[in-house]
């Protein structure tokens, strides 16, 4: 038994962030029918792929995001096909889609109509710039989505003015931050539906998500409490904090109080150097100048270091200093081991692979992994005849 | 006076937030924003750097009014046993804590999930912390930056074939409150279908993971991940190139025949039947020839317009937003992306809102509290102390 066994969710969703929405949804218990069309979900055809070799079932990609899903397909492009939708939507308490704007009322489901016809049903729809988005906006990416957002121009910190803004992690962080904020909102109106039996329709848009999520200094911003401005480095902090390179990869340090520069001190054996700063500096006299002979010492002294040992001394001392890690280091992390972030999941093509699980752990309703992605059109029969899951 | 009932999802739930900074704030400015009460316990002698750190007044700062619009504050000294026995008696008629608190330091208070739950069995316990409450590694502690370090995103961001530089240094303490709040909102729900209450143990660090999860699945499938620029392996062009004045445009073609519409956009279509970039393998091989050409179109335009043009062509493209960009965007505006907030001065204060649009949402009117502006409220109305145990508490301390 998890949060939300007994909750029923139609994903007409075909982008990373609707499914990862699902993913969400379905890892807690949701049973989610994932309509694909007849040659299956769009990222059924994104990879990393088995042995590089692309099919239906070989996308790692897809294997992870439909853990715990149903594949029915459904051809949306004829009248039978959204026929069959309706009557599926008579069944379901939530809908997500992340189609563009538009692409829900072609298929029966005019968001502003919804109330009316259905009531109690809870309406997701996602999309790069949200359903009301203008011509000069219909079409987008991920990368067009995090540089429209604001965190494109500011990537990374201390950027230099000649070189171009940089992507975000991976291909597709706009969708998953968009995929959570959906994911929050639905269970929050699922949760208002269990007294008040009434439905409700949320528009996400990707741009606002991510825009949203640099509140923080946006809100001093808008409010006149902080300079915009057309810098790169407008989002940025003052002082000598950085990735650095170590004997076996690199390192993050963070100095931003005094007790930061004291532990360093203490660390390093109070060398000539540090006694040259004066009190307080990093608060009170933080100049570049300061900084860079800061930075050049800390480059020197961490290039002869190992990165986990290194992190683990320093934060024994309160210095926040900690490896940069990589997918390796991850899969090896005595932390991540101890609260199973890592799952494993046996799927028919792919074989047995570590998927990474979520970031949190809950004491009576644990997200779990049941089943591997679906095989295109798998539970097709059964969810057409009004099957339960099994 | 009781708070007014704002409608939106979450209204008539009530959270009691020991946080400090931004990510466990960030927890209940969700909450709030769907609409629940959510209190902020806060004392004079624990004040919240944000609202003192480079600011003269307390109740008039910029960086904690940022991420605490639409709360309420309590005065709670929770370091005196009358104030931790106060604050559970606050959580026996509430619905959810949050706490992101130094690892330990909830239990050292008193204020530990096992004790929260003797005066509230059903309470649904938030706790937030770089590495989650437990095991080998979560004494360890660090900022923002730091989680995206240990979480895999920064190594995962940086130019071809240099270190890695790692997102935007504010990157990270909002997406790890927005996990919080997640689960948070599951636990919620469960609660209210079977009346259990739970633990919740969120890992910053993790958050960070899972928004490169598809990375990970594909190292375990053998890719090799290193820093790529603005590369994509399933697009060609993919970039951020430079346009007139500093200004930046990003833009990719996601198929073939996006590819011949850029040509055409570009006034180039010889482009499009250009063996070299024919199809998506022999644009990834041609790769910097193919960013060249189209920095070179870029290069004499205005970025705004450049992408308006390019829309009209049907390729997906945005120009690099500046903050002034962002706060003068007209779309946020139009979709009321900032809000006007009424201050408890009276006067009136822009902000950033909500994420989403959804039918029947919360009201959010309110700035961020003054420090205790809501004592009255909490001791008199939820704790039901007459005016003399409230004065005395005050002069005590315990409400300091």
């Amino acid at each position: 038994m998890s949060a939300l066994n007994g909750f029923r969710v139609l994903e007409l969703a075909e982008g990373v962030a609707g499914e990862y929405c699902g993913k969400l949804l379905a890892d807690f218990g949701a049973e989610v029918i994932k309509i694909e069309a007849p040659d299956g979900s769009p990222t059924r055809r994104l990879g990393p792929f088995a042995d590089g070799e692309p099919g239906p079932e070989r996308s790692g990609l897809f294997a992870y995001l439909n853990t715990n899903k149903r594949s029915a397909t459904l051809d949306l492009g004829n009248a039978n096909g959204v026929a069959t939708l309706q009557r599926l939507l008579d069944r379901v308490d939530a809908v997500i889609d992340d189609h563009a704007p538009g692409w829900l009322t072609s298929a029966g489901l005019d968001p502003l109509q919804v109330g009316t016809t259905h009531p109690a049903l809870v309406l997701c729809a996602i999309s790069p710039h949200g359903q009301d988005a203008p011509e000069e906006r219909r079409h987008a990416t991920d990368l067009t989505v995090f540089h429209a957002s604001g965190w494109g121009f500011h990537t990374p910190t201390g950027a230099d003015p000649a070189r171009p803004p940089l992507n975000g992690a991976g291909r597709f962080l706009p969708s998953y931050e968009a995929g959570l904020d959906a994911a929050l909102c639905i269970v929050a109106a699922l949760f208002e539906r269990e007294q008040s039996a009434r439905g409700r329709v949320i528009d996400i848009a990707m741009q606002q998500v991510l825009a949203s999520r640099a509140d923080y200094v946006l809100a001093q911003m808008v409010a006149g409490d902080m300079e915009a401005s057309t810098s790169r480095t407008a989002f940025d902090l003052a002082g000598p904090a950085g990735i650095f390179r170590c004997a076996d990869g690199y390192a993050y340090i963070w100095m931003s109080a005094p007790a930061h520069w004291d532990a360093l001190r203490t660390l390093l054996g109070d060398p000539a150097w540090m006694q040259t700063f004066p009190e307080r500096w990093l608060e009170r006299a933080c100049t570049p100048e300061r900084v860079a002979e800061c930075r050049k010492h800390l480059a020197a002294w961490l290039a002869t270091q190992h990165k986990a040992q290194v992190a683990a001394e320093a934060q024994a001392l309160g210095l926040t200093l900690v490896p940069v890690n990589d997918a390796e280091d991850l899969l090896a992390s005595p932390q991540q081991a101890f609260r199973r972030y890592f799952v494993e999941v046996w799927h028919p093509v792919l074989g047995r692979m570590p998927y990474p699980g979520v970031p949190y752990r809950m004491s009576a309703t644990p997200p779990r992994i049941d089943r591997a992605a679906p095989v295109l059109g798998a539970h097709t029969q059964d969810v057409l005849a009004g099957g339960d899951a099994a | 006076m009781m708070p007014r009932d704002r409608g939106g999802p979450l209204a008539g739930v009530r959270v009691v937030e020991l946080t400090k900074v931004w990510a466990g704030p960030y927890v209940g400015k969700l909450l709030a924003y769907l609409g629940a009460e959510v209190i902020r316990v806060e004392s004079l002698g624990s004040l919240d750097v944000t609202r003192v750190y480079g600011v003269d007044d307390m109740n008039n700062a910029p960086g904690f009014q940022s991420v605490n619009p639409q709360k309420l504050s309590v005065q709670i000294d929770m370091k005196q046993p009358e104030g931790v026995k106060l604050i559970l008696d606050l959580l026996a008629k509430s619905d959810m804590l949050v706490e992101n608190l130094r690892p330990g330091a909830v239990r050292r208070l008193g204020l530990g999930y096992d004790v929260v739950k003797q005066s509230r069995p059903d309470i649904v316990y938030v706790s937030m912390g770089m590495y989650g409450s437990e095991g080998p590694l979560a004494y360890q502690t660090g900022y923002a930056p730091c989680f995206a370090a240990l979480g895999g995103v920064s190594g995962r961001v940086g130019y071809e074939n240099e270190p890695p530089s790692g997102m935007n240094v504010r990157y990270a303490d909002s997406t790890f409150g927005a996990a919080a709040a997640y689960a948070a909102t599951v636990a919620l729900l469960h609660r209210r279908r079977s009346g259990q209450g739970q633990f919740i143990d969120v890992s910053a660090v993790e958050s960070m993971t899972s928004m490169i999860g598809d990375e990970l699945v594909g190292h375990a499938m053998g890719q090799v991940l290193r820093a790529d620029g603005n590369r994509h392996p399933d697009m060609a062009p993919h970039g951020v190139y430079p346009c007139r004045d500093g200004e930046w445009i990003s833009l990719a073609a996601t198929t073939d025949a996006a590819w011949a519409a850029l040509a055409g956009a570009m006034e180039q279509p010889a482009l499009a039947t250009d063996a070299r970039f024919a199809d998506l393998p022999a644009r990834k091989a041609h790769e910097s020839e193919l960013d060249a050409l189209i920095g070179a179109w870029t290069a004499r335009r205005d970025a705004a317009q450049a992408a308006a043009w390019l829309q009209r062509h049907g390729i997906a493209a945005a120009k690099s937003q500046s903050s002034v960009d962002l706060v003068s965007d007209p779309h946020l505006w139009a979709r009321g992306f900032y809000r006007e907030l009424r201050q408890p001065d009276g006067s009136s204060k822009l902000t950033v809102g909500p994420s989403w649009k959804m039918t029947r949402e919360a009201a959010i009117e309110d700035g961020a509290p003054h420090l205790g502006q809501h004592n009255a409220y909490v001791f008199a109305e939820i704790l039901g102390l007459d005016a003399e145990e409230q004065s005395r508490l005050a002069a005590a301390g315990v409400a300091r």
